[in-house]
């Protein structure tokens, strides 16, 4: 069960890298709030979520300790190797973001993959990366601002990596391009009944 | 296991499926239901059978590739004992690719087998010659042309000396004068081994097999002989089952000579390889082919006539968006639906139900309606994507290589679909290699082959920063950041830069590059300033809270700037051997890692396609958020399908077994990295000591 296949290892990984691509296009989303940022910073946490996306696809499609984990890291580490401006911070920010989503999973000891675990997997993410930032990025923000940072980064990692990552984990499955693994079998199993 | 193998293996007696049946987890029925197929030694193998009828299942069984995780079955195969005993090769060889270069992709599956180094490079070596590959061993493999990577791909098997090699369909995203030279290669590095093909087209390999079998439903034996016995006495059943092409022609040549409806004038693109100056027109009700070998920039000339951007020289004339629909090769990139109905009004500019209704049955879709489009066969999905395409009433509708990878009978129905829109009136262009197609078409724009060599690679200048082995530029980029927590005042943090901007020239290849590097980082860096005078303890962007934000931004800059200079100098595979190697971190996840880092080139190419497909369809602009998450899902849908592919590939190359692997080349550590980690340690204390100093 714990043994990762090769098909494991794989989608673990490519989900990172394919999330690694997908960020050079989401720039644009960060222009579209810019205006609201420049003035009120820790509203750019409102789209924290996304990036704790990868290691929350991986945990719920493939269901495995780790793979939440490495997917987030591999995320990370290809936005630090093609020059994301935060260098290896970045790194940390993918072990936080991998870790609080594999958390969540481990909490549960890797038994249920449902909307709820998927919600406190996102918020443990925030959390974590709230922290991080904090400590390396945010250091001379006031707590007032730095409180109302967590709080987007709160519900933006509940709404934004919890609900759209398990849903786009559901809509991934029904494609069929999961079927070999542990969360296309689960779908076989139903849509046989 | 990882053993050491002997030179080669003594020929065995074959391979033996008695009784194989099997039904993967996901259907309900079993795709493989009691098949008895012997294969002696050295016997040349084509296996026919209309699509689905479970060809790519059955050679996954000789090499124990259909296991208990993925489905249930009886008389199936244990994995061979040697690994690559059974060498495997995919219809889309991109899928086979590993690695960053030509030579580490041939090397994989001796590394798997763990063999010492000496050894494994004498293999690639013969390797290539033997698969008569002909490039540069430090090519991309991903960046080459198909049938260069199917070279590869064969290269990648016969390092590992298989008995058998199984090839699923290797040649039919080929054209067909390279779709010869792969054969050819195939058949002559072969020599001995035994070959089991699973192919459409049957015709070009017939001369060089001693055995034809046919498949039916659940991969009964329907015929089973010598290639020409079976094709006398059975040619009606091949028919029948859409393994030959019927003799009747097929669609009647449209001769109509309505208005151009698109056109190229004089068009070049020297930056994509389209040199010679290209002219080409579509007619109403006209079905007009593109052809010409891979490489010769067929998507080129397709993107010219689709997309605003001018070309470098020539004029394009084109309808408006609206009126153009464009089908890509692989029709996955252009769903956006749940359902198959709602995929035919999906665009804005499907505005008539009754045409999609007509269109789904003329399509032979309706009894598949409520079904999910990214669930059909690929033959299904090609006449959605089309029917889809259609539902917009276009004035030119533009395809590419739609009849890839189809059965006879599918690719009929693909043509008729065609010759349907010609008769409402549309223009049709295609990007084809199909002879059939070529061959009911009205015009054919015919594309000269490019330069075989291809653009050499571009020399790369080198750095000091380069002689360092990956961890150590590792430890740089992390001591410095650790060491910028020292930062207290914004004259301490100036100081700080100062051995960052002495060694940046140590690490920067270019200066454009270089500033490309740390534009990103200093505008960061600006706009903690600015956030930290705005919003610190300090009055809002009082004095003090402005010193506090330079502070800041020196702060960040001493933490991010050593680490991202260093980090040009990292190469992915580089780094997984230092990580194996250095760390002796798992072998498989690391591995697995870098195979993934090597595709972002490939991905990235993804990316593009899918979002170009979904702007012509009139979804969105590429920063509509909608958009987005669409492309996004479309992307991981393809990666993931291709993952499949991926983890079988690299299985019969011995990876499943690969905890304990060898790697080709070292990872060293030199005097080199001595000084570079005296440099780290530097980096590490000097802000502290700058610190002091200023204050």
């Amino acid at each position: 069960m714990t043994r990762f296949r090769t098909v494991d290892l794989l989608v673990t990984v490519l989900i990172g890298a394919a999330f690694g691509v997908a960020y050079l296009g989401y720039g644009q989303l960060y222009t579209l709030i810019g205006p609201l940022t420049a003035a009120f910073k820790p509203a750019e946490g409102l789209l924290a979520g996304i990036w704790f996306l990868p290691a929350m696809l991986a945990g719920l499609v493939v269901r495995k300790p780790g793979a939440a984990l490495l997917a987030g890291m591999i995320a990370a580490v290809l936005s630090m190797l093609l020059g994301s401006q935060w260098g290896w911070g970045t790194a940390i920010s993918g072990l936080m973001q991998g870790g609080g989503v594999e958390l969540a999973f481990l909490l549960t000891r890797y038994r249920h993959f449902t909307l709820p675990v998927a919600v406190l997997g996102g918020v443990l993410a925030a959390l974590l990366e709230w922290a991080w930032e904090k400590l390396a990025y945010y250091q001379e923000m006031s707590w007032a601002f730095s409180g109302a940072m967590l709080a987007c980064f709160l519900v933006s990692g509940a709404l934004l990596c919890g609900v759209l990552g398990w849903a786009a984990a559901r809509a991934l499955v029904s494609t069929g391009a999961v079927d070999t693994l542990a969360a296309g079998r689960e779908h076989a199993r139903v849509a046989e009944v | 296991m990882a053993t050491i193998t002997p030179p080669r293996a003594p020929a065995t007696t074959g391979r033996q499926l008695t009784g194989l049946t099997w039904r993967p987890l996901t259907r309900s029925r079993p795709t493989i239901a009691s098949l008895d197929l012997a294969i002696p030694a050295g016997q040349r193998v084509l296996l026919a059978g209309a699509s689905g009828s479970g060809k790519s299942t059955v050679l996954r069984a000789p090499p124990g590739r259909l296991g208990e995780e993925s489905g249930e079955g009886t008389g199936l195969l244990s994995p061979p004992s040697r690994p690559g005993e059974a060498g495997l090769l995919l219809q889309n060889p991109s899928h086979a690719l590993v690695a960053a270069t030509v030579f580490r992709d041939v090397a994989f599956g001796p590394e798997n087998a763990a063999l010492p180094r000496t050894e494994i490079r004498e293999r690639v070596a013969a390797a290539l010659a033997a698969a008569q590959v002909g490039l540069n061993p430090q090519r991309g493999p991903l960046e080459v042309s198909g049938g260069q990577q199917q070279r590869i791909a064969l290269a990648g098997s016969l390092a590992l000396d298989p008995e058998l090699l199984l090839l699923d369909e290797p040649t039919s995203m080929l054209d067909p004068e390279t779709a010869d030279l792969v054969r050819e290669s195939i058949l002559a590095a072969a020599d001995g081994a035994g070959l089991v093909i699973a192919e459409h087209r049957l015709g070009p390999w017939l001369p060089h097999v001693d055995r034809l079998v046919v498949l039916g439903e659940q991969a009964q034996i329907l015929a089973d002989g010598a290639p020409g016995e079976v094709l006398r006495e059975q040619r009606e059943l091949l028919q029948e089952v859409g393994v030959l092409a019927a003799e009747e022609p097929n669609a009647v040549r449209p001769t109509g000579t309505g208005p151009v409806v698109a056109s190229l004038r004089g068009v070049t693109v020297p930056a994509r390889g389209l040199i010679s100056p290209l002219d080409l027109e579509v007619r109403a009700g006209r079905l007009s082919v593109l052809t010409g070998p891979s490489g010769a920039g067929k998507t080129t000339v397709l993107r010219t006539l689709l997309d605003a951007g001018a070309p470098a020289t020539g004029e394009v004339q084109r309808p408006d968006p609206a009126r153009i629909a464009a089908v890509p090769q692989n029709p996955e990139h252009s769903f956006v639906a749940t359902t198959v109905r709602a995929e035919l009004s999906a665009s804005p500019w499907a505005e008539d139900p009754v045409l999609a209704e007509e269109l789904l049955e003329r399509a032979g879709l309706t009894h598949l309606a409520g079904a999910h489009p990214h669930r059909l066969s690929g033959g299904e999905q090609r006449r959605l994507a089309t029917a889809a395409a259609l539902a917009q009433s276009p004035d030119l509708l533009v395809l590419d290589e739609p009849t890839v990878g189809l059965d006879a009978r599918r690719r009929r129905d693909v043509q008729s679909l065609l010759a349907d829109a010609t008769g409402r009136g549309c223009a049709v262009l295609v990007a084809t290699h199909d002879p059939e197609l070529i061959a009911a078409a009205g015009d054919r724009f015919e594309l000269p082959a490019p330069d075989p060599a291809g653009p050499p690679p571009a020399p790369r200048r080198r750095l000091p920063a380069d002689a360092l082995n990956p961890l150590t530029l590792c430890l740089i980029g992390i001591l410095a950041a650790v060491g910028s927590f020292a930062v207290q005042t914004w004259q301490g943090g100036l100081l700080a830069l100062l051995p960052t901007v002495v060694l940046a020239p140590l690490a920067v290849r270019t200066l454009r590059g270089g500033a490309l590097r740390l534009a990103p980082i200093l505008l960061s860096a600006a706009g903690l300033a600015w956030t930290t005078a705005l919003l610190g303890d300090a009055p809002s962007l009082s004095h003090e809270a402005w010193l506090l934000g330079l502070k800041e931004a020196a702060r960040i800059t001493a933490f991010v700037a050593p680490g991202v200079l260093a980090l040009g100098s990292v190469e992915a595979t580089a780094l997984g051997d230092a990580l194996g190697q250095r760390l002796r971190l798992p072998a498989r996840p690391v591995v697995a890692s870098v195979t993934a880092l090597v595709r972002v080139g490939h991905l990235g190419r993804q990316w593009e396609i899918i979002t170009r497909t979904r702007i012509r369809r009139g979804l969105g602009s590429a920063r509509s958020p909608r958009l987005l998450a669409g492309v996004t899902l479309a992307l991981l849908v393809d990666t993931l399908r291709g993952a499949e592919q991926q983890a079988l590939a690299m299985d019969a190359r011995g990876f499943a077994g690969a905890d304990h692997r060898t790697w080709a080349q070292p990872s060293t550590l030199g005097r080199a990295d001595l000084l570079g980690a005296l440099i780290a340690g530097g980096l590490l204390v000097w802000p502290l000591i700058a610190g002091m100093l200023a204050g």
